[in-house]
């Protein structure tokens, strides 16, 4: 069932990755790559098209999904989408890299990324302005719950144990 | 409005008078075994013996080979013998031999028209080889359809229209020019309109021209003045097509002229006016790189070598607000009084040439252009290293006027994007490494990278050009320019790309970078409907075999109207549009289609229907309301019969009434296994001769009744088939979107499909039996595996219609003897007894419904 599910993805990734005709312009817009040169939209593209598979080097987590690539592809590919869908194989398959682990263990008990910091409270209250809504953890967690994210999460999670036995 | 004046044609001898339907119907069958291709699967004696019995028929000769000359003598033999007046030749597909027949049959002195073909080759004894028993019965068939169908044929005189001997040529670029001079040359007139203020188009203003680098102006200017002398042009500048009427032969067609304000004739070009005009307007050859005065030529080698006055930009022809230039002039050449004017010329054929734009690159932002002024387009590039251009051929960058020590050259701009040209602009390639080159050539230290993504040197001579140039030391990069920007101070220019052989980012500086620019097309404002692709390109009737014939009958495209091209290619087609047309100039008399639609005036409730059908604008109505075809412009695909509501439209061979009886036959025994096909006859017809050519053997159960187009079968055909009980109906055109032979007649059709299938689901018809199918004259494969799919639907039988009409057979035979445009009267009783079997839907009906139980 599982990898019925993960055929029918990267079928329609396959599908979506078809027009590519690699001419480059998403690597050369793309800021990240600049940077990191793991991360190459052209060659994830590519590793598709050519071999008809998902890569499994994990370059595709350091995508900012700015979709610079989306708005310059020529052919109208929407890489970005292919890179996050990358991403979606990977974590189902419990290849989600440590740190997005780690980030979305504590989106679940905090109900956000970054808290609010006691600083710009102050700030706030100096000014004037109102306080920011608190992050509600049982929301996200019913978010987790309705999306599947949890079960990819749990997922993950077993993955990373086993790994360090 | 009449289609001028159509007379019988000339071409045919004196005595062979076209024979029309007489009194008597007398058929005449000739059953072919075509070697053992048919004989050894069909019983040819069995069909013989079979078709002697069908109503009408008065002779029956069985032949191995009738399309050989003995075969054909015979049939001829057997017109005069036994006054035959409708021939069936019960052989191969007519889409190969009804042309031969119909010369036979005209040699005989019969109407060509009265002579059709019965399938039992392509659709019989190819595909059903190994069920002698069924394919001998369904041969049967096909011979009693056709025989049906020859029993209400009718002559169809063969027109034809007398030419004008001139011809218009839109478009004074190369393309245009070559078509011109071949036309005038060859002894035709030729009106020759150019938008601009001088003819040669954008080849007149490049400097240098693959791939042998000559100068462009050179080689283009003596055949300008070549134009320009040539008696039999009439050149006609500053102006376009404002409209055009009639049809092949026969165009009425009105140019609107510009007002130049200068004296063609008077002015000497001295160019003492533009010494004194006080207003600067940027230069339109120059690509805005420097400026230029209202009043102008456009450069030097212009034809006509006149000024002329830009009045957007021109303070005033007067001595109170300037008249300098009216002053100035000794050969008093400005005639502050020209107002833009009409021309109206009568021409018998039209060559487009209107080329294409540059594409646009201020559509790209990423790339800088017009906010980096050292990113310049190859047009502009052109004019920087040429030697009449702003800088008078030094390359310099513009915005230091230094010599560029590094040039970075970005491919593909403007094409093969689908938000702008999803197509290759074919010649951006040969033009980026000309650039390169020519850089060379000048500064042979300058550093020149091209950016290319797929470098397409596919022409003569174009490989040693790229040869040369990496010889030269010009480095080629496999990337796709992703941004450019600039260094604010030194207004030097950061290029990222993706070296995607080395998958590494390549961010370089460069004081310079050219934009290879693709096309854009200006198809689709010209006022004769003639299909564009969807980026503007004139469509031709076929990509490979009429690659200059446009669907318009008459008018031929070339250039870079037809695709991006480059001047070769251009000249080429130019060339060829040219003769093409004149071979419909040189005839003097142009032959009509025979088949072409007719309106019932009776019949018809004046909706307009048919008007927006007909992709070819044949239809107009006239002052009183009443809708008519122009016969000239008609292609006869029956799209508007298909549609017409009233069943008003009348198309010769093809009219409902005779496919009506096709239907009949098809169904009067065992309906319930037969599956009706409607096929056209470019598309699905050839699709499914060509299952038969590959010997694709299918099930039996098929009756394939032929249309020009599929945009012919109405609603009714349909309904028509199921009432009598069909076990399955499938209406097979070509595919969308584009496909069709007669453009949009597909679309149409497919239009009607919800109609059917919501009229089949009223009355109990189950959906799977109703079958709509793009089949192409390539797929007879797929039109194996349909017919093999939709055996297996009729296996099962029909049930009983929830809703049967009985209202309908009687409200046709009403119509019947109105439908007839032509008094002349139809073999009627004797077609009348064939369709008893099975005339009445209750028969049908209960014939089923006994079957069932």
């Amino acid at each position: 069932m599982a990898d019925e599910i993960q055929n029918t993805r990267l079928d329609n990734l396959k599908e979506t990755a078809r027009p590519c005709f690699q001419c480059g312009i998403c690597t050369s817009s793309c800021p990240v790559f600049r940077v990191a040169p793991e991360l190459n939209p052209r060659v994830s593209v590519d590793s598709i098209i050519t071999k008809g598979e998902v890569p499994r080097e994990g370059n595709e987590w350091l995508c900012a999904y700015c979709l610079m690539c989306d708005q310059r592809c020529p052919m109208g590919v929407s890489l970005a989408e292919i890179l996050m869908e990358i991403k979606n194989i990977a974590a189902l398959e419990g290849k989600a890299p440590p740190d997005v682990i780690d980030s979305a263990e504590s989106l679940m008990e905090d109900g956000c990324l970054s808290p609010v910091s006691s600083r710009s409270e102050k700030k706030r209250s100096e000014l004037g302005l109102p306080d920011l809504p608190k992050a509600n953890p049982k929301d996200v967690q019913k978010l987790f719950k309705a999306t599947g994210a949890l079960e990819v999460l749990e997922i993950n999670k077993a993955a990373q144990e086993e790994d360090k036995e | 409005m009449t289609t001028g004046d159509p007379k019988e044609s000339s071409a045919g001898p004196a005595e062979v008078e076209v024979v029309s339907s007489e009194p008597e119907l007398r058929i005449g069958v000739f059953p072919c075994k075509c070697g053992k291709n048919i004989g050894a699967v069909v019983d040819i004696d069995e069909v013989a013996e079979y078709a002697k019995t069908l109503p009408g028929v008065v002779h029956v000769q069985v032949n191995v080979y009738t399309c050989a000359d003995p075969g054909q003598r015979e049939i001829q033999e057997a017109i005069a013998e036994h006054g035959l007046n409708r021939i069936v030749v019960a052989s191969c597909s007519p889409t190969m031999h009804e042309d031969t027949f119909r010369k036979t049959v005209k040699a005989a002195g019969l109407n060509p028209y009265l002579c059709i073909m019965a399938n039992i080759r392509e659709h019989v004894s190819w595909v059903h080889q190994h069920d002698h028993e069924a394919a001998t019965q369904k041969a049967k068939d096909l011979v009693a359809m056709s025989v049906a169908k020859a029993a209400t044929l009718e002559a169809q005189p063969e027109l034809d229209v007398p030419v004008t001997q001139a011809a218009l040529v839109v478009g004074a670029g190369v393309a245009g020019m070559q078509a011109a001079l071949d036309l005038a040359e060859a002894g035709f007139k030729v009106h020759l309109i150019e938008k601009q203020p001088t003819i040669g188009g954008i080849m007149a203003i490049l400097d240098k021209v693959f791939p042998q680098n000559d100068c462009s102006i050179c080689i283009l200017g003596p055949k300008m003045v070549d134009v320009a002398k040539h008696p039999n042009i009439n050149m006609i500048t500053m102006a376009e097509v404002e409209s055009v009427s009639g049809y092949v032969g026969n165009f009425e067609v009105r140019v609107k002229q510009r007002a130049r304000y200068v004296d063609i004739d008077a002015c000497t070009s001295c160019g003492d006016c533009v010494e004194v005009c006080p207003v600067d307007v940027p230069s339109r050859t120059d690509q805005s790189l420097t400026w230029q005065k209202a009043i102008q030529i456009p450069f030097p080698q212009a034809v006509p070598s006149s000024y002329f006055i830009d009045p957007d930009n021109c303070l005033g022809m007067d001595l109170i607000r300037c008249g300098k230039c009216i002053d100035r002039c000794e050969q008093e050449a400005i005639v502050p009084s020209d107002r833009e004017k009409f021309i109206d010329l009568d021409v018998g054929v039209i060559i487009l040439a209107t080329g294409f734009n540059p594409a646009n690159p201020s559509n790209i932002p990423r790339l800088g252009w017009g906010r980096y002024p050292n990113v310049i387009t190859s047009l502009e590039f052109e004019r920087l290293i040429n030697a009449a251009g702003p800088t008078e051929g030094a390359l310099v960058r513009p915005s230091d006027l230094q010599k560029p020590k590094s040039v970075a050259i970005a491919q593909c701009v403007g094409s093969r994007n689908i938000s702008t040209r999803s197509g290759c602009s074919n010649f951006c390639c040969a033009e980026s490494v000309k650039c390169a080159l020519l850089i060379k050539e000048h500064y042979p230290d300058t550093e020149v990278s091209i950016f290319y993504q797929d470098l397409r040197m596919h022409g003569k001579y174009f490989e040693d050009q790229y040869q040369k140039a990496r010889e030269e030391g010009v480095k080629f990069i496999r990337g796709r320019v992703g941004e450019i920007q600039q260094y604010p101070k030194t207004k030097n220019l950061r290029v990222s790309v993706e070296d995607t052989t080395h998958n590494k980012l390549v961010m370089e500086e460069f004081d310079m970078v050219i934009l290879s620019m693709g096309a854009e097309g200006t198809a689709g404002n010209f006022p004769v409907p003639i299909s564009c692709t969807s980026d503007s390109f004139y469509i031709e009737s076929h990509p490979k075999l009429r690659p200059v014939d446009t669907s318009s009958a008459g008018v031929f495209i070339c250039g870079g109207a037809e695709s991006p091209k480059d001047i070769r290619d251009s000249v080429i087609q130019a060339s060829a549009a040219a003769g093409r047309a004149a071979i419909i100039l040189q005839k003097g008399r142009y032959p009509i289609e025979a088949l072409s639609a007719k309106i019932m005036q009776d019949l018809c409730s004046r909706c307009g229907t048919c008007v927006n059908r007909c992709p070819y604008g044949a239809i107009s109505q006239d002052g009183t309301g009443k809708f008519t075809v122009m016969g000239a412009l008609c292609q006869a695909c029956g799209t508007c019969a298909g549609d017409c509501p009233k069943d008003a439209i009348y198309m010769p061979n093809f009219t409902t009434e005779q496919m009506e009886a096709q239907i009949e036959i098809a169904l009067r025994e065992n309906p319930g296994d037969k599956i009706v096909a409607f096929a056209c006859a470019f598309c699905s017809y050839r699709g499914s001769d060509l299952a038969g050519v590959s010997r694709m053997q299918h099930p039996t159960n098929a009756r394939v009744i032929r249309a020009m187009c599929s945009g012919r079968y109405p609603v009714r055909f349909a309904q028509k088939a199921f009432e009598m009980g069909a076990g399955a109906v499938l209406y097979s055109g070509c595919h969308l979107p584009a496909d069709c032979h007669f453009q949009t007649g597909n679309h149409w059709m497919a239009k009607r499909e919800p109609r059917i299938r919501g009229w089949m689901k009223r009355n109990g018809i189950e959906d799977e039996r109703f079958r709509v199918e793009w089949v192409s004259a390539g797929e007879g494969k797929k039109w194996q595996t349909i017919m093999t799919e939709m055996a297996e639907v009729v296996k099962t039988p029909r049930k009983q219609m929830t809703k049967p009409k009985p209202k309908k057979p009687a409200a046709s035979k009403e119509k019947k003897p109105t439908a007839k445009p032509k008094p002349k009267a139809k073999a009627k009783p004797t077609a009348k007894p064939m369709k008893k079997p099975g005339s009445t839907k209750k028969s049908a009906t209960k014939k089923k419904t006994t079957k069932k139980k």
